[in-house]
């Protein structure tokens, strides 16, 4: 069968230098080749600044490879990012309305399904009001809401949910659960080792930009979690 | 629902026309009288140089004022959209790294967002025109076309340089110096006739003046513009159209790599 998503000796490098006599640019991912077969979910594990989320950029086409090659045979590809665009000024309505947009939606289909956005993320009366008087947790329920109607054949997730408190993070996972059972193809970067362990039946462990590990994810878990760089459980 | 198949016109279209949206809203809604900046900051700019030009300065122009405030609108239209929409794929480096979208949409929704504000300015400026007692006529048909020939201009020179600051940042800043001298040899100030004959090719090359002159022609003088010299500047507004539209075909997906986060 052919594979989904192909990488073969990808490279990513920083922006340019800043400036003229800026530092040199330091490589994030270093010759990264493995494969995605559909339906596949992928968990992608590593310590902070080891290239986890510029590995996500590749995928998504939101990044060109420096060297090497990516190539995705998927129809759609999301990033599930959370608040895309988000406006301090705008309501709670226009920041989802706006964000659904970007996220690849037309306004017609957000405008659709702007009752269902308002109802689960549980805003109430605040739903119109500026999101500058919004708390952090307020914030991130309706960046949720909106990504939460994303179906895309590849998903890409960054390590998003368990977002406002403690109801709403039930009500979150069990639609990432969902969305993991209906969705076919899931890359999800996560420091969440049991989570990461009930989900994905393959993990890719990410190594100062290389690619240290790629297996089942009992075995890499189990071999990341050897390291001083896993996360306490 | 699938996201991302649709249609990437529709999905653009819906982008441009919400993002101008949310602009215009965002930028009224951060003072205290609201929208009504979008008139009483113009009038500003334009009490600052009459005060300057109409009583200061000596002049020869006759009914200065209202030769000063229509070329002073027109260049506004054009030095405003340009310098704001030269840097909005530079501030959006944020943005263009968490989703995809054409990068185009950028340049364009500011654009617009200028071009809404323009058009109550330039409201405002025909009631003061009539008010002078210059009253509209049958050139005012020409009056669509000039702003068209306008618009083709400022959207290929604020669509070439919103490709290229984020090559070269430094360019922002050499834009706006260019820009400010243009703004004086584009005619605001003074008549084509007073240009001495042998640089008047040289007048014409820029592409403001004719368009300058056109709205002077159609609003002041009860006259038909000048269709070669608008003409000329069509073809360079068409030409920089191509050349931006190139440029962001070929740039669209270096951008977020080139782009820094901010």
């Amino acid at each position: 069968m052919q594979a989904l998503v192909e990488l073969e000796n990808a490279s990513y490098r920083a922006p340019r230098r800043r400036g003229l006599f800026g530092p040199a640019r330091p490589e994030i991912l270093q010759q990264i080749s493995f494969s995605i077969c559909a339906g596949e979910s992928i968990a992608v594990i590593g310590a902070n600044g080891s290239g986890k989320t510029t590995l996500l950029r590749l995928l998504a086409g939101i990044y060109r490879p420096s060297a090497g090659k990516v190539t995705n045979r998927s129809a759609t590809t999301s990033m599930l990012s959370i608040g895309v665009g988000f406006v301090p000024q705008l309501s709670g309505r226009e920041n989802a309305i706006l964000s659904g947009i970007l996220l690849g939606f037309t306004r017609r289909q957000v405008e659709s399904r702007i009752a269902q956005i308002r109802e689960f993320s549980d805003l109430g009366a605040a739903f119109e009001a500026p999101l500058a008087t919004y708390s952090s947790g307020m914030r991130a329920r309706l960046g949720f809401s909106v990504s939460a109607l994303l179906e895309p054949d590849l998903l890409l997730i960054d390590e998003v949910f368990a977002v406002g408190d403690k109801d709403f993070v039930k009500k979150s996972m069990a639609v990432m659960e969902n969305k993991f059972r209906s969705t076919h193809t899931i890359v999800m970067v996560s420091h969440n080792l049991q989570l990461i362990g009930r989900i994905c039946s393959r993990t890719l462990w990410i190594d100062k930009g290389r690619c240290r590990m790629d297996g089942p994810t009992e075995e890499v878990v189990a071999a990341y979690q050897g390291t001083a760089e896993a996360p306490v459980s | 629902m699938k996201s991302g198949s649709p249609d990437i016109f529709e999905r653009s279209r819906d982008l441009v026309l919400y993002l101008t949206y949310t602009n215009l809203r965002v930028e009224s809604s951060r003072y205290y009288l609201n929208f009504l900046w979008w008139i009483i900051d113009p009038l500003l700019m334009l009490a600052t140089y009459y005060i300057l030009f109409g009583l200061i300065i000596q002049h020869s122009v006759p009914d200065f004022i209202p030769f000063l405030l229509v070329g002073l609108v027109c260049w506004q239209w054009f030095s405003n959209s340009v310098s704001h929409a030269m840097g909005s794929v530079l501030s959006s480096g944020m943005l263009i790294r968490q989703v995809y979208f054409p990068k185009l949409v950028l340049p364009v929704s500011v654009l617009l967002v200028d071009f809404v504000k323009i058009l109550v300015v330039i409201a405002v400026l025909l009631v003061f025109v009539w008010s002078y007692g210059f009253a509209p006529g049958v050139h005012y048909l020409a009056l669509p076309l000039v702003m068209m020939v306008q618009a083709v201009l400022i959207y290929g020179v604020a669509v070439m340089m919103a490709g290229l600051v984020p090559l070269l940042p430094d360019l922002r800043l050499i834009v706006l110096a260019l820009l400010q001298l243009s703004f004086f040899l584009s005619g605001v100030l003074f008549q084509p006739t007073d240009v001495p004959e042998q640089f008047l090719w040289l007048f014409y090359l820029n592409p403001m003046a004719p368009i300058i002159e056109a709205w002077r022609a159609i609003l002041l003088y009860a006259a038909w513009p000048h269709w070669g010299n608008l003409g000329q500047a069509l073809v360079i507004g068409v030409a920089c159209s191509l050349a931006g539209n190139l440029l962001f075909r070929q740039l669209d997906p270096v951008f977020p790599n080139i782009v820094e986060e901010g």
